[in-house]
């Protein structure tokens, strides 16, 4: 049996849902692997979020947000570009390829470029194969 | 503690849902999940039926928390909050799972589709635990409007605004009211004299007492939101000057395409190959010459100039069609014995009396010549002295599949419409959202389409999408309309998800106060913590993810909802993998 991964995407209410929504209104078919997650901004993605959703058994973590300029809050998805950076490194401390989490912005109008994100994402950890930190916490705690 | 008792319902949405998912057994299954006490599948949960579904269960199971598993929430989730409300349930102990725009309609396994649906519903379920009841918040609206742009949009609802009673600021980059339509000279496909409809328009504007109007000036910030903006002007006269309004209407208009990156056509290269907007200034005149002063013998009229071309704007200018049809008409009109040709790429005359004129037009000797978009484009170049013409367009005719010459002394280039140049920074200022082909975007296409996602902000007119009069005053009424309801409600509701602080854990290292956008937040310097002024708040959740102590709450997006989403996402979506190994 292939690995299907399980990936867990936060997006900010604005741009990027609206944008997932787009991909869905025009029918783009794209990954099932992607569970989204809707918040009112990039700025509210809480490194715990991602850190949990890695601890809890996400193969990969996507974040997405307004552009840099069109940000609902002015500035929120800077405010979130910062512990993304952060993020990396943090996560690749703890044994996670940092290539499991993304950042990506995806505006109201670019449905067609969510659906070929969800695709070029879900290959990418299809490849790295099954997290093993989840195994590795429950071994060590 | 209450018990808490979850309603959970799965819409069919016809077949939208129900074709790709197998919502009966998304149901059986979430029934099975703790908390959960009716878990159904209904055709369509937000027809009254449906609604009425989910009131009755509230009250017959006292159910205190309910998931509705359907469309997107930016469609429905107003809707469902209201049937809580109706079933005297605060509004907040709801939550969406999206199943149609992220699962259905994107995915093409039905065993997939549903796997991926009962973790999205068992996530929601998670989540909804912990809702909590917030209060609804209200602010009074400031009866004044921003209007910013002066043209037939911006002018009818000024005016519609204005004759209520109200107070209206019209702002205006141009020396002159009028935009667009004050440009042309007749209207097509009716021929109605475009000044004689605008100009008795902008005399009332200037003469009305409920209405100022700002000319040579443009709107660089905006602060505040909805009932309650602000922005600082330049005048003229280099006042500056600070208006309050309660709403806003953005009738900034269109711009249009200019022909010289075309090499083909070779504008700017020829004298008398001329956009459609220089050509009204001829009929404006009243004289169709060229510009040695001669009457033109031969016209061609080239359409789709910058529009529907992968190299320039993938869209229909919709306007460029039905003008040229026009230009036809009054050209056979005013040299009866000239030669007219339309070298078009496909004829879009749609609309009312549109059609009428096209087949009216063909009937007028004027030869229609049909090009491709990608291959044997129109190519223009100088007549050579044996020629009896003084220029000659050269393309592959698609109909007859021949290589066509066509003689002209004067062309018009039906150029495309595009985007303000500076709607950019608009969208920016003010904090709304942008197609990528730099129109503004509306907040539903079809359920919404002159509302943005920046509540008491509204598009209307081309600033939006290339459209004509009828459709630019249908908009902007459409926009007052919705402006005046509110103005007569006398308040507005205002952001009830705001961020809390908790006294109790707020150490006052002031990281918050730092990175609010909205300046939402102090420090109480008696107590020496945060505090939210709930009013400017507008809950975007930066402040709590930036808390060292975990002291703000992002209500309705609480690090617990949040986490326990996550939490019921991956437990679900892992069970249901290895289920199958």
């Amino acid at each position: 049996m292939n690995f299907e991964p399980t990936i867990i995407s936060f997006l900010c209410n604005w741009c990027s849902y609206t944008g997932a929504d787009l991909a869905g209104t025009a029918r783009m078919k794209y990954a099932p692997n992607i569970r989204i997650i809707r918040l009112m901004c990039s700025g509210r993605v809480d490194p715990t979020f991602v850190l949990e959703s890695f601890k809890k058994g996400a193969d990969g973590v996507l974040i997405c947000g307004c552009h840099p300029g069109d940000c609902h809050y002015h500035e929120g998805n800077y405010k979130c570009l910062r512990r993304y950076h952060f993020l990396k490194k943090y996560i690749t401390q703890l044994g996670i390829e940092p290539e499991r989490l993304h950042l990506e912005w995806i505006s109201a109008s670019e449905g067609k470029q969510f659906a070929e994100l969800i695709n070029s994402f879900t290959e990418t950890i299809r490849e790295l194969g099954p997290s093993k930190i989840k195994n590795v916490i429950e071994t060590y705690t | 503690m209450e018990e808490i008792r979850i309603g959970v319902y799965v819409c069919w949405c016809g077949t939208n849902i129900s074709k790709m998912v197998d919502v009966e057994d998304v149901a059986r299954e979430i029934e099975t999940l703790p908390y959960v006490v009716v878990a159904r599948d209904y055709k369509y949960m937000c027809s009254d039926p449906g609604q009425d579904l989910i009131i009755n269960d509230i009250k017959k199971h006292k159910l205190n928390r309910i998931v509705v598993s359907a469309c997107s929430p930016r469609i429905h989730e107003l809707t469902f909050r209201k049937a809580l409300e109706n079933a005297g349930l605060n509004p907040y102990m709801f939550e969406m799972a999206n199943i149609r725009e992220h699962v259905s309609w994107v995915h093409t396994s039905r065993e997939d589709a549903t796997k991926k649906a009962k973790a999205l519903v068992a996530g929601a379920v998670s989540r909804v635990r912990w809702h909590n009841s917030l209060d609804k918040r209200f602010v009074e609206i400031n009866p004044a409007t921003l209007i910013i742009g002066g043209g037939i949009s911006g002018i009818s609802a000024a005016l519609e605004i204005a004759d209520s009673g109200k107070q209206v600021y019209l702002i205006e980059k141009t020396g002159q009211l009028g935009g667009f339509a004050a440009k042309i000279d007749l209207s097509s496909p009716f021929m109605y004299s475009a000044p004689q409809m605008i100009n008795p328009k902008i005399d009332k504007i200037f003469k009305h007492p409920q209405i100022t109007v700002f000319l040579n000036t443009q709107v660089e910030e905006m602060s505040g939101y909805y009932g309650n903006f602000t922005t600082k002007i330049k005048t003229e006269e280099d006042h500056e000057v600070e208006l309050k309004f309660g709403n806003i209407i953005l009738a900034i208009g269109l711009s249009t395409f200019d022909p010289s990156v075309i090499e083909n056509y070779k504008y700017g290269k020829i004298p008398d190959v001329i956009t459609s907007l220089e050509f009204e200034q001829y009929l404006i005149s009243g004289k169709i010459l060229r510009k040695d002063g001669s009457v033109p013998k031969n016209v061609a009229i080239i359409h789709c100039v910058g529009s529907r071309n992968s190299n320039y704007h993938d869209y229909c200018s919709r306007l460029c069609c039905k003008n040229a049809l026009k230009y036809s008409n009054l050209i056979r009109a005013a040299i009866p014995d000239a030669n007219i040709f339309e070298l078009y790429s496909d004829m879009r005359a749609m609309g009312d009396g549109c059609e009428e004129l096209y087949s009216a037009t063909s009937r007028k000797n004027v030869m229609f010549l049909m090009f491709d978009q990608k291959n044997g484009m129109p190519d223009i170049r100088e007549a050579s002295s044996d020629d009896n013409c003084k220029m000659v367009i050269e393309m592959d005719e698609k109909l007859s599949g021949e290589r066509v010459e066509i003689p002209a002394d004067l062309v018009i280039l039906m150029v495309a419409i595009e985007a303000q140049k500076e709607a950019k920074k608009l969208a920016q200022a003010i904090g709304i959202s942008m197609c990528g082909n730099q129109f503004f975007i509306e907040r539903h296409p079809k359920l919404d389409p002159v509302a943005t996602t920046t509540d008491g902000v509204y598009i209307v007119g081309s600033c939006q999408a290339p459209k004509g009069i009828p459709h630019s005053v249908a908009q902007a009424r459409a926009a007052t309309a919705r402006i005046l309801a509110r103005i007569n409600v006398g308040h507005v509701e205002v952001e009830a998800a705001t961020a809390k602080v908790n006294e109790d854990i707020c150490c006052g290292c002031q990281t918050c106060i730092s990175i609010c956008p909205y300046s939402a937040i102090s420090l109480d310097e008696e107590k020496q913590v945060s505090v939210v002024n709930e009013v400017l708040c507008k809950g975007c959740g930066t402040c709590c993810s930036a808390c060292p102590n975990g002291a703000i709450r992002a209500q309705h997006f609480t690090d617990t909802q949040i986490l326990s989403q996550i939490d019921g996402l991956l437990e679900k979506s892992l069970q249901l993998q290895e289920g199958l190994l």
